[in-house]
């Protein structure tokens, strides 16, 4: 029985995961990302891993919040987003066809990965459930949203769901291979996340700008 | 398998660790110098970009004559492998070689290109650099903390460079393929996490010692393999290959088609032969995709309207017969295997060499029309016969006629399907070869239209065209000399 402390960490975890990826309110669900981020660290720094918790404090939340909330348009003056990425309303309608091609591969991969944890015997600690369902969650969203910053939360949640069961599965002596590889892990995701961020605002301005070429064109956008 | 790709235990230490900084360093280092400076000419590049090669001689001196050569770098805690062979060597000169090309072409077609933007240009030479030491990296590397990173570095500089042209459809293009890499890179770290879990180590050679079949095993390979087989535009996994290359710079297409894709499918090869060796089965369906990668490809490349969209899909239809390595050196004997090997990595060779030459090939005819479109090409054969000659030889290479480096290695592909009776792979090489031969002829035809109405025409730098020449030489004469890298798979390998 893993301790009451433990336990409500991985509720927290789970329930911040869940926020971020469906609230319909997108500045909402970037500032529960970044807390989610936060509770992270927290849980790295509870197991004594302080480096990871830095390093999650610093990339996975500071960062990454600060290049989502670019994303939107956002900056501390600027307190409303701007943008059609802002305004752009998801999730799809789910329908037979879609779910077919998106979440059965989801599906699929989380069997496998289920059969393929449940041979390797228990693990201790909530470590390795809470990532299992937030790989779960994370693939979920991924799949159901066409939005893509969205799909950069989903990808952020996904990442930290397979960094938990990284470090629930690696034993004392394998730790440091674990590190490098989640560290690796985090400056990835950031990296990732930062591109997109970029990319989404370029895409406006260049919306911006081919609309108002087309208004004095004439020509409607 | 071990005693081929270099991970015996028994390899002899590496003498001077200091190559391999070297080769893995300079790339990094002319790239940073490269976005100070912003070469505006050709000579300076051709300088500086000598300075790699006589580091990759540097490390080819080191190895020579041995069986290979092992390092171990302790960086605190942690310990990282890598591996030198007669088969790294080989990717090392490629990639040396291509990227080099790449550079070379680059400052010409930059001036020339007049929509290339100036943030843009600033850009690309450090992206090239990290590229390019990326790719050294995975070449070098031996374990899968090493792998990872230098996949991870390889995917996300490639995604930057394809976004640098800036426009709107580069933009969406190179959206698609940051998703679907990092996509990759997720299952690749998943598939990485359970074997950690299961065998606690991620040295290659370990691994292979260690890993016992059952779930984990099975479950982590179809993670690994599906994510890199993602980055590698396998079969059902292509659909993001042709809209990324019909936006992108000439020379990051160059690079890209010729050793980026290559580099997944060469970390997939080497996992399987290590860690699953006698899935027999498994090998058999990956083969079915590489038959109908070969088929589809080729079927694509022959109905695309735009020049590009066609060099693109040809990558997707020739990277079949690199999948065709899966069902040829998984669970087969030693003598199909032995023919399998030598033909794959020449094929990869081949197929880099050739494909790079026909981008810049391609990239010149589109710079002197001005038309993207292959009805654009109308009359070629008069005004632009250099290019057209890159291209033609190039494609002589993709077809795999006799005397090119790509008709010595799908006749050591077929020779090695003959020799294990695997006919449903003889069929396969048969009709990629005729297709491959209708979408080349299909772009000849358009070029060879004689009574074109004259269009203006720009003359393209003499440079460009030479450096397509050349490189469209070596995949067409390298088969001459196919002696040398198969002594070099062989001997440095360790005969197995």
């Amino acid at each position: 029985m893993p301790p009451l402390e433990e336990t409500l960490l991985a509720a927290a975890l789970l329930l911040l995961a869940a926020l971020s990826l469906f609230d319909r309110h997108l500045v909402r669900a970037c500032s529960w990302f970044v807390t989610f981020a936060l509770v992270v660290a927290l849980a790295w720094a509870r197991l004594g891993l302080v480096w990871l918790a830095l390093l999650e404090l610093v990339l996975g939340a500071l960062l990454t919040g600060a290049f989502l909330f670019h994303a939107l348009g956002m900056t501390p003056l600027v307190r409303r987003p701007r943008g059609f990425f802002a305004r752009w309303h998801d999730p799809l309608p789910l329908t037979w066809r879609l779910a077919l091609a998106r979440l059965l591969p989801a599906l699929v991969v989380l069997a496998m990965l289920g059969v393929a944890l449940a041979a390797l015997g228990e693990g201790v600690g909530s470590l390795r459930p809470a990532g299992f369902v937030l790989l779960g969650l994370g693939l979920w969203a991924f799949a159901l949203h066409r939005h893509l910053l969205r799909r950069l939360l989903a990808f952020n949640v996904i990442g930290t769901g397979i960094f938990l069961l990284l470090m629930s599965l690696a034993e004392p002596a394998a730790l440091p291979a674990a590190h490098g590889l989640v560290i690796t892990g985090l400056v990835v995701a950031l990296l990732g996340t930062a591109l997109g961020a970029l990319l989404v605002r370029r895409l406006e301005a260049l919306e911006a700008r081919h609309g108002a070429r087309a208004r004095t064109h004439g020509h409607p956008a | 398998m071990i005693e081929r790709l270099g991970l015996s235990p028994a390899t002899a230490p590496l003498e001077h660790q200091a190559a391999l900084w070297v080769v893995l360093g300079l790339p990094l280092l002319l790239g940073a110098l490269g976005a100070v400076v912003r070469p505006a000419r050709t000579w300076p590049v051709v300088v500086a970009g000598m300075l790699p090669l006589l580091a990759l001689g540097w490390l080819f001196a080191e190895v020579a004559g041995g069986a290979g050569r092992s390092a171990v770098t302790e960086f605190g805690p942690l310990t990282l492998h890598w591996r030198i062979n007669g088969l790294t060597l080989l990717l090392l000169l490629l990639s040396g070689v291509i990227a080099l090309a790449s550079a070379i072409y680059a400052p010409a077609y930059l001036r020339e290109d007049v929509e290339a933007s100036s943030r843009g240009q600033a850009w690309f030479w450090p992206l090239l650099g990290l590229l390019s030491s990326s790719l050294m990296l995975i070449w070098l590397a031996a374990d899968l903390l090493l792998l990872y990173i230098g996949l991870e570095l390889m995917g996300l500089t490639a995604v930057g460079l394809m976004l640098l042209p800036g426009k709107a459809e580069a933009l969406v293009a190179g959206l698609r393929y940051l998703l679907l890499a990092l996509v990759g890179s997720l299952a690749f770290l998943l598939g990485v996490a359970l074997l950690l879990g299961a065998w606690g180590r991620l040295d290659l050679a370990g691994l292979a010692e260690a890993a016992e079949p059952g779930a984990p095993l099975w479950v982590a390979v179809a993670l690994l393999s599906g994510g890199l087989l993602l980055k590698a535009a396998a079969f059902p996994l292509h659909a993001w290959l042709a809209p990324v290359h019909a936006s992108a710079w000439i020379p990051v297409s160059a690079l890209h088609a010729g050793l980026v894709i290559k580099a997944s499918f060469f970390i997939a090869l080497q996992l399987w032969l290590l860690l699953v060796p006698a899935a027999a089965l498994a090998a058999w369906a990956m083969g079915g995709l590489a038959g109908a990668a070969v088929i589809w490809g080729g079927v694509m490349a022959w109905r695309s309207v735009k020049l590009k969209e066609m060099v693109a899909w040809s990558t997707v239809s020739q990277l079949g017969y690199l999948l065709l390595a899966f069902p040829l050196l998984v669970g087969t004997g030693s003598a199909v295997a032995d023919l399998a090997w030598q033909g794959t990595w020449l094929q990869l060779a081949a197929h880099g060499l050739a494909k790079a030459a026909m981008f810049l090939a391609a990239g010149n005819l589109i710079l002197a029309t001005g038309e993207s479109r292959v009805e654009g090409l109308a009359g070629a054969s008069r005004r632009f016969p250099i290019s057209l000659l890159s291209f033609g030889m190039a494609a002589i290479s993709l077809v795999g006629l006799p005397p090119s480096m790509g008709f010595t290695a799908k006749w050591l592909l077929l020779h090695a399907a003959l020799a294990g009776g695997h006919w449903p792979w003889v069929a396969v090489l048969a009709v990629g070869t005729l297709l491959s031969a209708a979408y080349v002829f299909r772009i000849f035809r358009y070029c060879f239209i004689e009574d074109a109405p004259e269009y203006e025409f720009r003359r393209v730098p003499l440079g460009m065209d030479a450096i397509a020449l050349l490189l469209a030489l070596a995949a067409l004469l390298l088969g001459l000399a196919a002696a040398w890298p198969v002594t070099l798979l062989r001997g440095a390998g360790g005969e197995p």
